[in-house]
């Protein structure tokens, strides 16, 4: 496992180097969340009113939390990357490395995420207070159990993608498929609550890994409830399971072909 | 003078046949690719039902006219996308000396580096916003108009990003400024003009032209208006002129790949 | 009868500024508040004449300022001061009519479609240069028996080997006929039998056409074999412009000459020009 925490270590500090590219992944948060300010604000009449059992200010610090988990992942690069990777046959080449290709996958990204998860939330929390002048009640206890949902809502999130990357193996461009998840994840889980989908919707989203990535996390932070955190932990405990299991699977199914051609 | 600009008409359409042909060698991928775009972009119509389900009026405008306004958001995105996508990469292109092979050629260096590289699956977003004009309900006139707009939108569209791009003449490495740029008329196209008010809404008509993009052609087509088509118009040709001057005013301080940071 | 000179260059100049960055978290931080900029004398004060036919080698160390020199004879970047003539036309004012009377090949940047064929190409090349289809097609004719290109003339560029490659992009930039050939390291990354093979093409090329070629190049043999007169610039600055035959009068081979040239200057220097590569 250490060798673990020294690849996410090593990327964490080497992404303190692209300030750039923060700064311009930060523009692009700012950006999303001002809009959603604006569509939230022009919809809700007053402050008091209800939707779907949300008041304005639920709202709007629904979309800045999952915004960062969404925003905090270069997903298309990391798809490409690995699309590259596959078809290219460089990633023959990790397969006689000591660690295993999808952990270091996973922690690599890991690492670029953590600066990124700061400063978005700096600039989540700032515009949130700034315009609400409201934040959610919260407790440290209850605090730091919505930041462990948050991690592993990104960490499977990260996974799904090294999963679709890898599926390069199997199909020979497999960027489209990223574009329909994440288009999935954007509008089923982070712009709108499931509360707000038709009745036969909300069940198919909340099995689906929606509820662990984006929902479950978002909706702790701005009403806790310890029944709830249970449950969302759970569920997030299953997808990482079941999204490692199907990266390790196309994983391996994929070195049998590059060892039958050869590379 | 007209066999020049006959030459360069042809010099710039065989450079994008040839850009498309390069994308398009594996025909399944490709028709895939469209596919997935259009479900990509047909997603988003999720939301918009939601939320006119709540209320039947959003920043002013009609389910119809959010059409419209996803119309002109995907068909403006994908004809540039499509045919100049290179426009999105300039800077690059200039940090990296890579304007060398087209400075040598005794064609039009900009359009030469627009045309060269296409991203075939914008088709899609093309094919989705004329889907999305017939669902708003289409006559004839309605039909060359959009196109006229789409067009008119793509070229200044373009114009920005080359202007933008630019910048990098100046600057050095600067892309993100112009990533930043092109990134907020993406984001901001599919949302209506009216839930914006104060200093972002006046920067949408003057140094972020969205509005000339997007949002009045919505409206030219919910109501056609004479004067409104001409300032689209002169706008196009403004920032065409502009985009122009600014790019061959940089080139004189272009410096191949010879720009670079030395480490002390 | 005196031959015409095609190139004229008189005391050129091109200065780059490059950022100074320090290294690290805090280095990336300082330099987006506060920029220094170092001036690099890249081309300092070079004059110098090419003749009609000639087969002259530009070269020099890393740094020196050869592929700066090339670029601004090509109109690819402006000059600070001084004056250029390329066939009597100044590449700063008009570039595309100088286009159609010179031809470049960078060995390291790649001009062609690699997923077109070589013919593909060609035609594309023919169609820039305005000629018209006969005009191409019997060019391309010319150039094929030249260069034997047959074998791979419908093989997808990309499909082909480096030095297959180099050839396709030598003839492409031939399409035209142009009166200079500008080569920048076109051996570059080649084995020495494709070497061979170009550098004979280039001769025969040379003879044909009556050609004038402006080579640059680390491989002493490119040299050797194919130029008679050499200009060495160092530091911006030209040291050495003389005929091959004179330069080889000097002590031992011709590597250990050109390499005692090339070390013949302060050291510091080196540092600071070290900086910027060609």
């Amino acid at each position: 496992m250490r060798k673990y925490w020294v690849i996410y270590k090593a990327n964490l500090m080497s992404n303190l180097q692209y300030i750039t590219n923060i700064v311009a992944n930060s523009i692009g948060y700012f950006m999303h969340v001002f809009i959603f300010i604006q569509v939230w604000n022009y919809v809700y009449n007053d402050t008091s009113n209800l939707i779907h059992g949300y008041n304005k200010s639920q709202m709007i610090w629904y979309v800045i939390i999952t915004e960062i988990i969404c925003c905090c992942v270069a997903g298309r690069s990391l798809v490409r990357e690995i699309c590259n990777e596959v078809r290219s046959g460089n990633v023959a080449y990790n397969i006689n490395k000591p660690y295993s290709y999808i952990g270091y996958l996973l922690f690599n990204n890991l690492g670029k995420s953590t600066i990124r998860v700061v400063v978005l939330a700096f600039i989540g929390f700032s515009l949130g207070l700034l315009y609400l002048q409201t934040i959610p009640e919260i407790t440290i206890i209850k605090g730091l159990i919505v930041l462990l949902a948050c991690i592993l809502a990104i960490t499977i999130n990260l996974l799904f993608l090294i999963f679709i990357g890898l599926l390069a193996f199997i199909m020979e461009d497999s960027n489209p498929l990223y574009w329909l998840y994440s288009k999935m994840i954007l509008i089923l889980g982070t712009l709108l609550p499931i509360e707000f989908f038709p009745e036969f919707l909300q069940p198919i989203i909340t099995f689906s890994p929606i509820y662990a990535i984006s929902y479950g996390p978002a909706k702790l932070f701005i009403e806790f409830d310890y029944n709830m955190a249970i449950i969302t932990i759970l569920s997030q405990i299953a997808y990482v399971l079941i999204s490692l299991g199907l990266c390790k699977l196309v994983y391996m199914k994929g070195v049998k072909k590059l060892n039958v051609n050869g590379g | 003078m007209l066999t020049e600009v006959k030459n360069q008409l042809k010099i710039t359409s065989l450079s994008i046949k040839y850009a498309i042909m390069r994308e398009m060698l594996n025909k399944g991928t490709f028709i895939m690719k469209v596919i997935f775009m259009l479900l990509n972009d047909a997603s988003f119509i999720v939301q918009w039902i939601i939320l006119y389900s709540i209320k039947s009026d959003i920043g002013g405008y009609t389910f119809e006219q959010i059409l419209l306004l996803w119309g002109f958001a995907a068909g403006t995105f994908g004809i540039t996308r499509f045919l100049f996508k290179n426009a999105f990469s300039l800077s690059d292109h200039i940090t990296n000396g890579k304007l060398d092979c087209y400075l040598v050629q005794p064609k039009n260096v900009l359009l030469s580096i627009i045309t060269g590289e296409s991203d075939t699956e914008a088709l899609g977003d093309i094919i989705y916003a004329y889907i999305l004009l017939f669902i708003s309900g289409v006559t004839l006139g309605k039909l060359l108009l959009f196109t006229v707009l789409l067009i008119a939108g793509s070229i200044i569209t373009i114009n920005f990003a080359i202007i933008l791009g630019s910048l990098s003449f100046w600057f050095g490495r600067s892309d993100y400024i112009a990533d930043t740029g092109n990134g907020l008329i993406t984001n901001f196209a599919t949302y209506p003009d009216g839930i914006f008010s104060g200093i972002p809404k006046a920067l949408m008509y003057s140094l972020v032209p969205i509005g000339f993009i997007i949002y009045i052609p919505v409206k030219l087509i919910s109501e056609f208006n004479l004067l409104y088509t001409i300032v689209i118009l002169t706008v196009t040709i403004i920032t065409t002129i502009l985009a122009f001057i600014i790019f061959y005013k940089g080139l004189k301080k272009y410096s191949s790949s010879n720009l670079m940071m030395s480490k002390i | 009868m005196e031959k015409q000179n095609v190139i004229e260059v008189n005391n050129l100049k091109k200065n780059f500024r490059v950022k100074e960055k320090e290294s690290g978290l805090k280095g990336s931080i300082k330099s987006i508040f506060k920029t220094k900029y170092q001036n690099i004398r890249a081309v300092n004060n070079i004059s110098f004449n090419v003749k009609e036919g000639e087969m002259l080698a530009f070269i020099g160390p890393n740094g020196a300022g050869k592929s700066t020199t090339i670029k601004m004879l090509t109109g690819i970047l402006y000059p600070d001061s001084g004056s250029i003539r390329v066939l009597n036309i100044d590449p700063t004012k008009q570039r595309k009519k100088l286009a159609y009377e010179i031809g470049t090949v960078f060995g390291q940047k790649e001009q062609l479609w690699m997923h077109l064929t070589p013919l593909d190409n060609f035609k594309f090349f023919g169609a820039i240069y305005d000629l018209s289809k006969e005009e191409t097609d019997k060019r391309i004719k010319e150039l094929k028996t030249l260069f034997d290109l047959d074998k791979f003339i419908n093989t997808p560029v990309r499909n082909l080997s480096l030095g297959q490659r180099i050839l396709c992009e030598i003839s492409a930039s031939l399409i035209h006929n142009p009166k200079i050939l500008f080569l920048d390291e076109p051996t570059i990354g080649l084995d020495p039998v494709v070497k061979q093979s170009i550098r004979k093409l280039i001769r025969n090329m040379n003879k044909k056409f009556n050609t004038t070629v402006f080579l640059t190049s680390h491989d002493i043999a490119d040299i050797e074999k194919l130029c008679k007169r050499v200009i060495i610039v160092n530091h911006g600055k030209i040291v050495v412009d003389d005929s091959m035959s004179n330069l080889k009068k000097e002590e031992g081979t011709l590597e250990e000459i050109i390499s005692r040239i090339y070390k013949g200057e302060e050291k510091h220097h080196e540092k600071v020009l070290g900086n910027i590569q060609s």
